[in-house]
């Protein structure tokens, strides 16, 4: 007897699963749901994890510091003003560039903070208050008060301000030496940072940036803070460092951040863990659909395997069946997955959502925007649960097949 | 009116004017303060709800900015040193046998623990950072109120100084908060009379919001109006006196 080559087999077979497909529409049409909510959620929790962890770096980065920072090599490794900016002639070049949305001159310095009662070693931050709100959040976590307007003035986190026992409109003395040489300041408090995050809301004093240079002598400053878009930071930053001078360097968050980011870089990984173990899921239910679909077509397989059909042929065609409709599934996840997942990262969905839960989401320091974050490994992460649905489906559901004895099926009711 | 009362009439004018001008009040009561150049010994004790400690110093001052003191005792603590030459405050630890620089603000820190800084014990603060104002006068006391100046460097929201006439001899000053506490209160005592002026051999320092606090500061084998030599102002003398 002659047999087909086993390319034209598999195409009879692949337009025999094809026309199954729609002759069974509805267990199809639940198989392709149930492939497609799969992949719909992978995408989104990818999509929203990684845009989770974005926000987490870039919420932190304007609390902390700045998206991006440009400052002498020396002054990164030894934050002292003796180490500040030798010169500004750099900076309308920078602030001219693509991508750059502002510049802000940042003068930062040791001090000791005296109230009438106590006094505190801190790190002070001279602003332009014009410009700082566009590369910090702090400015708009003020609770009480306002930010600086003119000299004169401070704004401090809120328990630092408890601690030393300062309100609003009262008066704080700033001690400090540097190139000045010995140097202090009476400040009135016009502001309270109330942040969430304990190191901001313990720690921050912004003086205007003439009062940092009097009191430090540096007449220039010690970094610049950039506002760069969400995403691109160590992009644009490697991109300005051709721009400066050789004893400058650009800053992008990672490396400001410092030991908080390689944290967040540890959570992701355990992540992806979690996220092989939801794909795994996904798979297991979609080769239960595919095996409840086998047992109710046992008279059918039967009769396939009386006509002539091999156990190796319905096995194939079982999964050649789990295959097509999975991937028409992961199809329309991905549409709709990414449809979605588009939405939430050009829109501030999720920040208002978050924001609901109050004190224990402002601590994590995302600020009051989250974006999912999108990439084209989403549909590869998605695909993931494919493969393991056709793995299993030949695992369980076409090893069925394969035992199959035609005249029992037969009589299958 | 003849020219002679006239004449007379604005000298009188002028006499009470210069007696409560409250910036000259203030310069006569912190020259009291300071009592021009001195060296003397000081016996400071510090008073604690649970202990006392005490300490007997040397001290050397031009009466001005300038000032070395050193520990004689308790013997734990003596060789200690610290000199203060306008902002600048210089530490030397006998036992790292070096030199430290304090920063700024060790100028309003706490003096080897007790309730007085080393503004108290020297320095023109009150002048520098203050606006006088005469808040009361009789025949016997002048009250001067201290409100700081536009970015001065003081936590306080003002201080009371009171001095007693004739000679605006310093009696007491108070230290208030912002909100109008008073949180510190200084008290002189036993006044000796060195070139026209009456210096406060004893002085007691009272932390108004930590009952059992207090400090007093006690001079004695005191020499005022002696020429200091420059060399006493210095790190070698820091290292091994004066």
């Amino acid at each position: 007897m002659q047999t087909a080559p086993p390319s034209a087999t598999l195409a009879v077979l692949a337009r025999l699963a094809w026309r199954n497909l729609w002759r069974h529409r509805r267990r199809t049409g639940l198989l392709v749901l149930v492939v497609a909510y799969a992949t719909l959620t992978t995408v989104l929790f990818w999509g929203m994890q990684d845009g989770f962890t974005l926000s987490l770096q870039t919420g932190n980065a304007r609390f902390l510091s700045a998206p991006a920072l440009i400052a002498t090599q020396a002054y990164f490794e030894d934050p002292d003003p003796e180490h500040g900016l030798p010169s500004l002639d750099f900076l309308p070049r920078i602030a001219a560039q693509p991508g750059v949305r502002a510049a802000a001159l940042r003068l930062e310095f040791p001090a000791l903070i005296r109230s009438a009662y106590t006094a505190e070693g801190v790190r002070v931050r001279g602003v332009d208050p014009a410009l700082e709100p566009q590369v910090s959040h702090i400015p708009t976590a003020i609770r009480a008060g306002r930010m600086l307007a003119k000299r004169g003035e401070v704004v401090l986190g809120q328990q630092l301000a408890e601690r030393l026992d300062v309100r609003l409109g009262e008066r704080v003395v700033l001690d400090t030496s540097a190139l000045a040489g010995p140097q202090a300041l009476g400040l009135q408090v016009v502001g309270l940072v109330h942040s969430g995050i304990a190191a901001v809301d313990r720690g921050v004093v912004l003086v205007h940036l003439e009062d940092a240079r009097s009191l430090t002598g540096l007449s220039t400053a010690t970094g610049v803070a950039l506002d760069l878009p969400r995403g691109q930071e160590a992009h644009l930053a490697a991109a300005l460092q051709a721009l400066l001078p050789p004893d400058l360097r650009a800053y992008d968050l990672t490396r400001l951040l410092g030991g908080l980011s390689a944290a967040i870089g540890t959570k992701q990984s355990s992540t992806f863990f979690i996220g092989l173990i939801f794909s795994l899921f996904a798979a297991l239910a979609v080769t239960s659909t595919v095996l409840v679909s086998v047992l109710e077509r046992t008279r059918e397989f039967g009769m396939m395997a009386a006509l002539g059909l091999r156990p190796g042929g319905l096995a194939l065609l079982v999964t050649l069946e789990t295959v097509f409709a999975t991937s028409l599934g992961w199809v329309l996840g991905l549409v709709l997955g990414y449809g979605l997942n588009f939405w939430m990262a050009t829109q501030n969905v999720l920040g208002p959502i978050f924001a609901s839960y109050g004190a224990a989401w402002e601590i994590l320091g995302t600020g009051n925007e989250i974006y999912t974050a999108q990439s084209p490994l989403y549909a590869l992460y998605a695909a993931l649960t494919i493969a393991l649905a056709t793995f299993f489906s030949i695992l369980i559901p076409a090893r069925r097949v394969l035992a199959l004895k035609p005249t029992e099926a037969m009589r299958t009711e | 009116m003849s020219p002679r009362i006239l004449l007379l009439g604005l000298l009188c004018f002028s006499l009470s004017s210069a007696a409560t001008d409250p910036q000259a009040v203030l310069r006569a009561i912190v020259d009291n303060q300071r009592g021009g150049s001195v060296r003397a010994t000081l016996t400071l004790s510090v008073i604690r709800p649970e202990r006392q400690t005490q300490y007997v110093l040397e001290v050397v001052s031009d009466g001005l900015e300038r000032a070395l003191i050193r520990v004689q005792a308790p013997p734990r603590e003596a060789g200690q040193a610290f000199l203060r030459v306008g902002d600048n405050l210089q530490l030397y630890n006998p036992t790292l046998k070096r030199v430290l620089r304090l920063p700024p603000s060790g100028r309003s820190d706490s003096f080897l623990g007790s309730d007085l800084s080393y503004s108290d014990l020297s320095g023109r603060d009150l002048e520098q950072d203050y606006i006088p104002r005469v808040v009361a006068e009789d025949d016997g006391r002048i009250a001067l109120e201290l409100t700081p100046k536009p970015q001065a460097p003081t936590p306080y929201g003002k201080i009371v100084l009171q001095a007693s006439k004739p000679g605006l001899v310093p009696q007491e000053v108070i230290y208030y908060d912002q909100r109008g506490q008073a949180v510190r209160k200084i008290t002189f005592a036993r006044f000796a009379q060195v070139n026209g002026r009456s210096f406060p051999t004893q002085t007691s320092v009272e932390d108004l919001l930590r009952s059992g606090y207090r400090t007093s500061l006690v001079y004695s084998n005191y020499r005022f109006g002696i020429p200091i030599p420059e060399n006493c102002f210095t790190v070698r003398a820091l290292e091994a006196g004066c």
